[in-house]
């Protein structure tokens, strides 16, 4: 098919025929202003700051919804499509509360932003707002705010149309109009957390970060997330050297624009439980702290002393990094098998995967299949980033071992269990790559600083 | 153009000396010392004599509370993003009624404070004011990070709502208008 051509703001574009006109500015580097309009969901039409000015056309158009047509002359900043955009604005905010001081999404709200951009300095109505309900729970994970939202119907769409749940929708007339969530009760989607992401102001917001700190405080650090095999791109936020949220980062080949909710939940585990902040050497029946060069030392005499009868461990949630030096260790002492603890997550057709290794593929790769081997007639164990917590019976041959290297993060069962421990760091404190599901080879970045001693496996 | 030459004057025998120029100097800064002919002196007994400071002096930042004595700051953490020396730190809380958010921890670092007075400018809730208080003084730094507390007591001393009454009263519009619109206060 031919490629339309069309002339934006005096520079020529060519799109693919049927692209809308907020497509071709965007094909060009350049944006309209949006809010209902979302690249990953159906056109609305609704919000109308799109507007753009058509030679030929005699009123303004929603680019959001205007095809191309060949020699198409477009104006994005002209100041007809400007001062349009300014009364729409002023409309959007007649009954907008002044809520920014206490409003999650200040500092990343297109309402603020667009507002700052071609809103006038104050507000020409003199009657009272219209208040509608404010802190209303759609959910444990989403809370909902009705006078701050514009009615875009994004998270409406989003629900429906990708996350296959129809559960928001809008009720009432007129400027009593809200979103509330179909037939009562709660949101249910495991996918829902998303609708705080695409709400383009903080009528939605998300009941774990609500309030923890402004957004312009974090450290925001694009990364991978460790959830499951699909490897979401995900931007890290975090403050006071604490993990705070993560959000999808957007990768159309890989997670598109979301991500699910128990991904968003996988920085807890970082900061729960006891994570091991110094190497740990047993010392006549009890672990004891000491120097990393004791720790290799005695870990390296206990591996040689193993040789064939060893057995490898070597965690899918390492980096691929990791995992290959972990392997080299194996080859070098001639260790007899090895393999890495299998783990299952919930599995959809939209992103999740079902394995909850989120370096499955790039451990396979290296030849450290899925599967503990068998501990039957070894004498030594290297359990690599991974524990046998969940498997009582590992565990207990684990007792019966004369040699236990335990390297890992947090203080586990299985730790407790060895004779050197070295303190490892989580995917959120190292650099490396994973390798997900389709087999794309992903960065993961540091984010926050490690506890104590502890270093990523491969230093 | 081209440069002129600027002729200086030769510095007389006198001039070169210092010394006369110095004794006029001292005997002006004594004048002011003690007071002559009427007029008061600058001298003042402090701390038993305080100055009288002037209505901009900008002395150390505080915490005010409104008519009702409820808690201005909303921790909108807008004072901590603007203020220059990083002063400031807030961890912000949930609260009940229509304000949603209110300090949980509010701390001035009196040590960096360099009293610019900009987060009582940026202020959106006129929650924070520039007092009169200038003595500040401790034995460790830990004592010169004002809390909360103390930084609220320290605005108390503005009186309400900082001693500049708020035209407009957020908890009592919001709630009056919510409740004429038939919405209960959640
Ligand atoms: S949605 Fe945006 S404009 Fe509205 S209160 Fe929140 S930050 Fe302010
Ligand atoms: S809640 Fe947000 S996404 Fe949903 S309609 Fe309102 S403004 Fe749009
Ligand atoms: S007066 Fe200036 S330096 Fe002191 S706390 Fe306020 S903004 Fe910071
Ligand atoms: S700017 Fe005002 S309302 Fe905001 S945190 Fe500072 S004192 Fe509180």
């Amino acid at each position: 098919m031919s490629m339309v051509k069309l002339t934006i703001d005096g520079c020529e574009v060519e799109v693919q025929p049927g692209s809308t006109v907020i497509q071709a500015v965007r094909a060009m580097g350049a944006d309209v202003p949006h809010y209902c309009w979302h690249p990953g969901l159906s056109v609305s039409g609704n919000c109308r700051i799109c507007l753009v000015e058509v030679e030929g056309m005699p009123t303004v158009q929603i680019s959001c919804n205007l095809g191309v047509r060949d020699g198409m002359v477009v104006h994005t900043q002209s100041a007809k499509a400007r001062a349009a955009r300014k009364d729409v604005m002023e409309l959007l905010l007649i009954n907008h509360p002044l809520d920014c001081p206490i409003c999650d999404q200040a500092g990343e709200c297109k309402l603020q932003e667009y507002s700052f951009e071609f809103g006038s300095d104050g507000s020409r109505f003199a009657f009272p707002k219209v208040h509608k309900q404010k802190h209303v729970r759609f959910s444990e994970k989403v809370t909902f705010d009705a006078e701050r939202c514009i009615l875009c119907t994004r998270c409406v769409r989003f629900l429906d149309e990708v996350a296959g749940a129809d559960e928001l929708d809008i009720v009432n007339r007129g400027d009593r109009n809200e979103i509330a969530v179909a037939r009562g009760g709660e949101l249910e989607s495991p996918y829902q957390m998303n609708v705080i992401d695409v709400c383009p102001v903080g009528a939605l917001t998300s009941t774990d970060f609500r309030f923890k700190s402004r957004v312009w405080f974090l450290k925001q650090t694009r990364s991978v997330c460790p959830g499951c095999s699909r490897g979401c791109n995900v931007t890290v936020g975090a403050r006071w050297n604490r993990l705070l949220r993560l959000v999808p980062a957007e990768n159309a080949a890989v997670n598109r624009w979301w991500m699910c909710d128990d991904g968003r939940f996988t920085y807890k585990a970082v900061a729960a439980g006891e994570r091991l902040g110094a190497p740990l050497v047993r010392r006549g029946g009890a672990l004891e702290e000491t120097t990393w060069d004791e720790a290799l030392a005695a870990a390296v005499d206990g591996l040689r002393k193993c040789g064939v009868d060893l057995v490898g461990v070597i965690s899918a949630r390492l980096t691929n990094e990791e995992i290959h030096l972990a392997a080299s260790v194996l080859d070098e002492v001639g260790a007899r098998a090895r393999g890495h603890v299998s783990r299952t997550c919930a599995q959809d057709d939209l992103l999740r995967t079902g394995d909850g290794n989120p370096n499955a593929a790039g451990a396979a790769l290296m030849g450290v299949p899925a599967g503990v081997p068998s501990l039957d007639g070894a004498k030594g164990a290297f359990l690599c980033g991974d524990d046998l917590d969940g498997d009582a019976a590992a565990l207990a041959a684990l007792d019966g071992l004369e040699f236990v290297l335990y390297a890992g993060t947090h203080e586990t069962a299985t730790m407790r269990r060895a004779h050197v421990v070295l303190p490892g760091v989580t995917s959120f404190e190292k650099d490396g790559s994973f390798t997900n599901v389709d087999g794309r080879v992903q960065r993961v970045q540091s984010v926050v600083a490690a506890p104590g001693d502890a270093l990523p496996d491969w230093k | 153009m081209a440069y002129v030459k600027v002729k200086r004057r030769e510095l007389t025998f006198a001039e070169r000396m210092y010394l006369p120029a110095i004794m006029k100097g001292m005997a002006l800064t004594f004048k002011h010392f003690v007071g002559v002919g009427g007029r008061k002196g600058v001298t003042l007994q402090y701390p038993d004599e305080k100055w009288e400071l002037p209505a901009f002096y900008r002395g150390v930042p505080s915490l005010v509370k409104d008519t009702a004595g409820r808690e201005k700051c909303v921790a909108c953490s807008l004072c901590e993003f603007v203020c220059p020396p990083r002063a400031i730190s807030i961890i912000p809380r949930e609260i009940e009624g229509v304000v949603e958010k209110a300090p949980e921890v509010f701390d001035i670092d009196m040590l960096r404070c360099i009293f610019c007075g900009y987060c009582e400018e940026v202020c959106p809730e006129e929650a924070i004011f520039m007092s009169k208080e200038y003595e500040v003084c401790g034995e460790t730094r830990e004592e010169l990070v004002f809390d909360k507390t103390r930084l609220y007591e320290i605005g108390s001393t503005l009186g309400p709502d900082g001693g500049t009454p708020d035209a407009e009263k957020k908890w009592e519009r919001l709630s009056r208008e919510q409740s004429a619109q038939g919405l209960g206060e959640d």
